[in-house]
């Protein structure tokens, strides 16, 4: 193998790996704390990418704002001095015809993920919650839901494909004559960082400590006096914001979808099950090995052998450790 | 008086453990409860901090009517539950876990105080303050529990079965520490089977068989420990 070609792999590796980091320590807080899985989380991937794009592009909201602008202005024209307050507004409305950018887009995404995260424990998981079957019972209702946000997205936003404007643009970066974009680079840098501040918020806050409090032993935690009930969403909500920023890198690579995500899903599964159920520094290693192993299998085998080689490691790696690379064993 | 218990049901599913149980603890009053195993005394315990609902009957603490309510509520009035066994945080450190004792709002501001009034009780628990709790021995894992507890600032502090387990020289310094703790004037109620440990702490003892009291002692100066021995084992003929 040239060193080229390990360095386009590790480049990619870590790309994949970051994203697949993203959105598998989600989903493994969701079920070291919750213990459930959600099915819509791959949808909530595809919700940040489309909220991010909504506000960021000059197809989004921008467009639809323009017929407004015009009327407020064409009204203000022959109404006196409140058309004079008017105008200005009316003006600022054309101008903003190339959209808000990501400035503005990407804080929005992690808003609407949050919301519809909340939303989505609301309505999906907590009528369950504590009913027998449960974990069974959610994994239909957000599978439901996440086909509920898939068409829904369809219906209101059109099939066309749609892509995030990139951040960073110019040149890309060589390393060893390998070009990696910038947007990849960017996605190297930030993931980790991203990571970083929800370690911080898990093992500095308040509400974080409550967080893993409950993932470890929820009785207790009620004996502690931490509202238990109130845990549970706000773990959804975390989660979903994470989904979301994977949703928002997802969509400045590729293009933006109505079933983006669910590719994603099922290889963060992958990676919650290989680094071990619960554990976040396991899911987080799990991720960048993931991420190496893909890569360096569609380089070396196939692209399309990827998967097959994924699911042998995860096997073999189950055979001799059921728990995962990094699971706890039972107390 | 501080607490109060009347004709209390509780149990899980359609079986009940608790059956009609009433006592009660005044001011500053270190009371016992013993009996056989699975004759209701946790259940009573986990029925008064609110893990599982009552189904009939009353628990008053300062003359409020506290059953049902919320448990993170019952905490918030000062009655704190130290479980049995290993209910810890375990994959916590000793400082983490401490530090969630105090997550309510009226212990919270005393946060810093608190830890130097547990670390004095228990210095081991500051040795190894940044060890994770599932790597401490089974004392100063019951060590812990309890300063958990004292974090939440309790005005009646329910021990559950504090020296199960242990060795008998660990017991005698955790019996030590739960003395120096009762005379701090905090109230308690203690369940043990350690007879002889819950003497060494208690004003009165209730003999709990078949989810309800079966005897309740006097002041136990009044009493020798043969007596309660009698109660407890039936006479020997």
């Amino acid at each position: 193998m040239t060193l080229e070609a390990l360095v386009a792999i590790i480049a990619g590796a870590l790309v994949s790996g970051s994203l697949y980091a993203l959105m598998a320590s989600g989903l493994s807080l969701v079920w070291g704390t919750v213990r459930m899985f959600n099915f819509a989380h791959g949808a909530l991937v595809m919700v940040g990418a489309y909220s991010a794009w909504y506000v960021s592009n000059r197809g989004g909201i921008a467009k639809a704002l323009q017929p407004i602008g015009k009327s407020i202005v064409a009204s203000s024209e022959d109404s006196g001095a409140l058309g004079s307050l008017l105008l200005p507004l009316g003006e600022w409305i054309l101008s903003i015809k190339g959209g808000f950018g990501l400035a503005l887009g990407v804080p929005f995404a992690i808003l609407c993920c949050g919301l519809v995260g909340y939303i989505m424990y609301v309505l999906l998981v907590k009528p369950f919650v504590g009913k027998p079957g449960a974990d069974l019972i959610v994994i239909i209702t957000t599978i439901a839901g996440a086909s509920f946000m898939q068409n829904g997205v369809q219906v209101i936003f059109g099939p066309r494909y749609k892509q995030l404007d990139r951040i960073l643009k110019g040149p890309p970066l060589q390393i060893l004559e390998t070009a990696i974009g910038l947007q990849e680079v960017l996605i190297i840098i930030l993931t980790p960082l991203t990571l970083f501040l929800l370690h911080l918020f898990l093992k500095h806050s308040k509400l974080g400590l409550a967080i893993r409090a409950v993932a470890q032993n929820d009785d207790f935690a009620h004996l502690v006096g931490i509202n238990v009930s109130q845990i549970y969403p706000l773990t959804f909500v975390v989660s979903s914001i994470l989904a979301g920023l994977c949703g928002v890198m997802l969509g400045g690579l590729f293009f933006i979808l109505p079933t983006m995500g669910a590719q994603e899903l099922l290889f963060a599964f992958v990676v919650v099950v290989f680094g071990g159920l619960g554990s976040l520094p396991g899911t987080i290693v799990g991720a960048y090995v993931i991420g190496f192993i893909r890569e360096s299998s569609a380089y070396i085998i196939d692209l399309y052998w990827a998967p097959v080689v994924l699911f042998a490691t995860l096997i073999i790696v189950l055979i001799f450790r059921p728990r995962g690379l990094m699971g706890g064993e039972d107390s | 008086m501080l607490f109060q218990v009347e004709g209390l049901v509780s149990g899980y599913g359609k079986i009940d453990v608790v059956r009609s149980l009433s006592l009660h603890v005044d001011e500053g009053e270190h009371v016992g409860l013993f009996g056989p195993n699975g004759h209701g005394k946790t259940t009573l315990l986990r029925t008064v901090s609110g893990l599982i609902p009552a189904k009939a009957g009353k628990v008053r603490f300062r003359g409020e009517d506290i059953s049902n309510l919320d448990a993170r509520l019952i905490v918030e009035r000062g009655l704190i539950h130290v479980p049995q066994g290993n209910q810890l945080f375990p994959q916590m450190t000793v400082q983490e876990n401490l530090t969630l004792g105090a997550y309510v709002r009226r212990s919270d501001s005393r946060k810093a105080s608190n830890f130097e009034k547990v670390f004095a009780l228990f210095p081991r628990l500051q040795e190894r303050r940044a060890q994770q709790a599932r790597t401490l021995s089974g004392g100063e894992r019951q060590m812990l529990s309890i300063g958990v507890g004292l974090m939440g600032m309790p005005e009646l502090l329910l021990l559950d079965e504090p020296s199960v387990g242990l060795a008998p020289l660990i017991k005698e310094e955790l019996a030590r520490a739960i003395a120096e703790i009762a005379a701090t004037g905090v109230s308690m109620i203690v369940v043990d089977q350690d007879v002889e440990l819950l003497l060494g702490i208690c004003d009165r003892l209730y003999l709990i068989e078949k989810g309800a009291v079966s005897l309740e002692t006097a002041d136990v100066s009044q009493v020798d420990q043969a007596e309660i021995l009698e109660m407890y084992f039936g006479k020997v003929t």
